[in-house]
């Protein structure tokens, strides 16, 4: 017997009994344009399921409480370090009052009912700092519903209204009465009972777990070594493929001869794929003996020639033109026709890596009528689809397992879904239970960078000393044009998409009161050159611009950076509260001796960040960064203690970035292969990190990318307070400085 | 054919004379808490302790374990120190994808054994092969001195 409602027109849950008592709450919903599951038979009238194929196809569980009164909420969000395992389960366990001790999450399986309501109900996708912010209203609504059938059920028991019940802790509680029930033991009878359409949600002032920092769910099983990751996945007769890529993106293998290859003891086969030469053997080590015997010749007729110092010159002669407009305010040109000055300065910011700590890899087990997939990914829906496309199968065809990354920083959610189709492509020819492993090396050359960018900055100043007009132009490549170009959309039929150009994220949301302001870009197009999101996208390169530009501002008209920021922000409460609070944190004017401060602060993602880094200079050019502080409002943050924990990490994250992070490409090849020459940040180089949350109370805004980008631009800040120099590009070994 | 001793048992494996000793631990003996992460000695990923050292075990061929004994993350916790160390590494939620913490483990109950306060210098000295891309350096840092000040 199950119940079922409707809790908006594209979502619902229905809630039965479960084999052997408890309770199975079900999610219904999500992509309706999905039409992949029409083979399904159509639903019979059964009370209010909708009639959808699709949608009555995708009911399944979401979440189990058993007799015992434990709990088990699954996660449709991945998880990438995040904590996104953790976080969203409290959200659900908040509105259904659990204990949370009794609670445990598992990443779900690949279903439209998981889907991300941030991407219109359409794909679980983990990107745009998603996860926390576009599952939380949903997330609360099916905890309150489960919350009040519970309460419903113990009223009928007891016989008592149910307004006269409270919930605690996984208990429903009589006080007048003088009882409790678990909710286990409830469960059955739960199940029973018709699911509130409009459940009531808790006043955040009552909030008991979120708000809350428990410990991650996933701790223990982090300090052990037996967390299981892509790379961890063992099944029976598996054989392990490494490839051999072109040197450069998408030459095509002309001749292999494999003769040596396959003379390495334990090398299964070589097979030409769309992607390269797949070494398959009984191991990783003879897979990898055998790629080295390998001889290639590559058509590279039609393969990428990008080469960093070439496009560098280009994209600099593209600053000189007007691109798209992104954001207009006011009349720039009049207002820079009036002003006393208008200067400008430009700046420049390389490929780079995401380098995540666990390479890429995908098990697939295929045996030409049905799959089972395994990879750590960021964009699980579309990898399903697109390893469908390679092997010929529905999506009911596939049981798609996404693994936590170790890591993904955007890498892992490329809606092309390269590293999926490439080991969907070896296991079609061998049909047998295949892990692609990537090395360092593969994943460092592989692709799918940060794109390089250009911005060039101006700002016009009247004779008052006031900032009058303000443009920034970007040139930078367009890492969704390849989805589009490829006419994939066209072979994901009714797939429908939401609108991912706008991940891009151009409007850098300068938040300064200045009343022409001018924004344009160049979104360039580069099928060859494989390029893609990373940690805080265009932020990364425009904040940077923005704030070290809005810096030299301050100065030039004697103000102090902070002071100067401050009162361009009176019309941004949250901006300014987050200034005032890392200015007060840092102690602001006033550095340790022989040292320097800097500052920045921007919006992103409905959250709000200022930081301030301190550095010191030596004479031959040996920067040490000491401090980083930073100040978030996240609006509302769901579990503190991981809040802060994404903030440090992404202060790291950028400085790795900042200091070091650059791909060069030379003729189309990337010279950068590992940790050697590709180098990121160590325990040694990192300095004391400090966050402080500033709690508004507003919607929960994103977090992960949000400490990233004010880094750069505050570190940049810093080194011109120290020495007068200015930063126009990265990374900072550029400049000569040595990092220690 | 060779056989190792891991963990405190002998294991025969037929596997070619240079396949890493990581790769055997993960791929024959099934004990995938050491990672890859590089394969160069370059982050840490795979350290295990060979007769209490540190190692890179991305590095070491098989042939040149020879009768040390090798000890993994999956057998850490059965140490004293090793123990501490995880539990503190939970307290104070130092994993994030986790995918280095192995190593990270490693290399922290490696120093502690040897220096029960360890100063922020003999952390960096020892830690700093260990790369961590989601950035847990501060909370290691801050384990490392809990467990020295508080359990040793
Ligand atoms: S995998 Fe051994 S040091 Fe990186
Ligand atoms: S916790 Fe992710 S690499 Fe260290």
């Amino acid at each position: 017997m199950s119940k079922l409602t409707k809790l908006s027109r594209r979502h619902f849950i229905r809630v039965s009994v479960m084999a052997g008592g408890g309770l199975l709450v079900a999610c219904g919903g999500g992509s309706s344009s999905s039409k992949n599951n029409n083979t399904s038979t159509p639903p019979t009238d059964n009370g209010g399921e909708p009639t959808n194929p699709a949608e009555a196809f995708q009911v399944g569980e979401f979440m189990r409480i058993s007799t015992d009164n434990k709990i088990t909420i699954l996660v449709g969000a991945a998880e990438i370090g995040q904590g996104a395992l953790t976080a969203i389960p409290m959200i659900v366990a908040e509105e259904l009052d659990a204990d949370w001790s009794q609670v445990s999450s598992e990443s779900s399986p690949v279903a439209a009912r998981f889907n991300n309501p941030y991407f219109a109900n359409l794909l679980q996708f983990t990107v745009a700092s998603s996860a926390t912010r576009g599952y939380f209203e949903g997330q609360r609504s099916v905890g309150a519903a489960v919350r009040q059938m519970l309460v419903n059920a113990a009223a009928k028991r007891w016989e008592v209204p149910a307004s006269s019940l409270r919930t605690e802790s996984s208990y429903v509680i009589d006080d007048i009465g003088g009882r409790r029930a678990s909710y286990g033991e409830l469960s059955s009878e739960a199940a029973q009972e018709r699911v509130p359409t409009n459940p009531s949600l808790k006043n955040p002032a009552n909030y008991r777990i979120i708000g809350s920092s428990p410990q991650r769910l996933d701790a223990a099983d982090k300090t052990d070594g037996s967390f299981q990751y892509g790379i961890d996945v063992d099944i029976p007769n598996m054989l392990t493929a490494v490839i051999a890529r072109p040197p450069r993106f998408n030459g095509q293998a002309l001749n292999v001869d494999d003769n040596a290859a396959l003379a390495v003891p334990g090398v299964r086969g070589v097979y030409t794929i769309l992607g390269g030469v797949a070494v398959v053997a009984d191991d990783f080590w003879a897979a990898e003996k055998g790629r080295k015997a390998l001889q290639v010749q590559w058509n590279e007729l039609l393969a990428g020639r990008t080469d960093s110092d070439t496009q560098r010159n280009a994209y600099n002669l593209r600053l000189n033109l007007p691109g798209l407009p992104i954001r207009i305010d006011g009349l720039v040109l009049t207002a820079q026709l009036f002003a006393s000055e208008t200067v400008s300065a430009d700046y420049y910011f390389p490929f780079m890596a995401h380098a995540a700590m666990e390479p890429l890899n995908v098990v697939v087990d295929y045996d030409g009528s049905s799959a089972e997939i395994w990879t750590g990914t960021q964009s699980a829906t579309l990898d399903k689809v697109f390893a469908g496309l390679v092997l010929g199968l529905l999506p009911d065809q596939i049981n798609f397992h996404v693994m936590p990354s170790g890591g993904g920083f955007g890498r892992r959610g490329n809606p092309l879904a390269d590293y999926v189709r490439d080991a969907c492509a070896v296991a079609k020819q061998i049909r047998q239970p295949v892990k692609v492993i990537w090395t360092r090396e593969d994943d460092m050359k592989g692709g799918y960078y940060r794109p390089a960018a250009a911005v060039r900055v101006s700002a016009s100043i009247d004779s008052a000393n006031n900032i009058t007009a303000w443009t920034h132009r970007s040139v930078t490549q367009d890492v969704t044009a390849l989805l589009y170009a490829e006419n994939l959309l066209d072979s994901l039929a009714d797939f429908t998409l939401p609108p991912l150009k706008e991940l891009t994220d151009f409007e850098t949301g300068m938040p300064y009161k200045i009343d022409n302001v001018l924004m344009d870009a160049h979104l360039t197009v580069n099928l060859n050159m494989p390029a893609l999101w990373m940690r805080s996208v265009n932020k990364f390169s425009d904040v940077f611009a923005q704030e070290t530009f809005i810096d030299e501002l301050a100065l030039k008209v004697n103000k102090n950076p902070y002071n100067f920021r401050r009162d361009l922000l009176s019309e941004k409460p949250r901006h300014r509260a987050v200034l005032d609070a890392v200015a007060d944190a840092a102690n602001w004017g006033f550095p340790a001796s022989g040292r320097s401060q800097g500052i920045a602060v921007m919006g992103h993602w409905n959250s709000f960040v200022a930081q301030v880094v301190e550095v010191s200079v030596s004479a031959n050019r040996e920067l040490t960064v000491h401090r980083v502080v930073s100040a978030v409002d996240c609006g509302t943050a769901v579990n503190p203690d991981l809040v802060i924990a994404q903030v440090e990490s992404a202060v790291i994250f950028a400085l790795s970035s900042i200091l070091f992070g650059e791909i060069l490409l030379e003729d189309g090849v990337v010279q950068q292969s590992n940790f050697d020459d590709y180098p990121v940040l160590r325990m040694y180089q990192t300095p004391a990190i400090e966050t402080i949350i500033v709690n508004s109370g507003n919607p929960v805004g994103g977090v992960g990318e949000l400490g990233v980008p004010c880094v750069g631009p505050a570190l940049a800040n810093a080194i011109f307070g120290a020495i007068g120099e200015r930063i126009r590009e990265l990374p900072l070994t550029r400049s000569n400085f040595k990092i220690a | 054919m060779f056989t190792i001793r891991v963990n405190g048992i002998a294991h025969t494996v037929d596997v070619s004379e240079d396949k890493p000793l990581l790769w055997v631990l993960r791929e024959n003996l099934k004990l995938t808490g050491s990672k890859y992460g590089c394969g160069q000695a370059l982050c840490g990923a795979c350290t295990v302790h060979i007769d209490g050292q540190p190692t890179r075990s991305c590095v070491m061929p098989i042939s040149a374990v020879g009768d040390k004994q090798v000890r993994t993350i999956e057998d850490i916790g059965n140490e004293h120190i090793g123990g501490l160390v995880q539990a503190t590494w939970q307290e104070l939620n130092v994993p994030q994808c986790g995918y280095c913490q192995s190593g990270q483990i490693m290399a922290a109950t490696a120093l502690l054994k040897d220096n029960s306060s360890p100063s922020d210098q003999d952390i960096d000295k020892a830690l700093s092969g260990n790369i961590c891309r989601c950035g847990t350096y501060p909370r290691i840092r801050k384990a490392i001195h809990k467990i020295a000040t508080e359990q040793l």
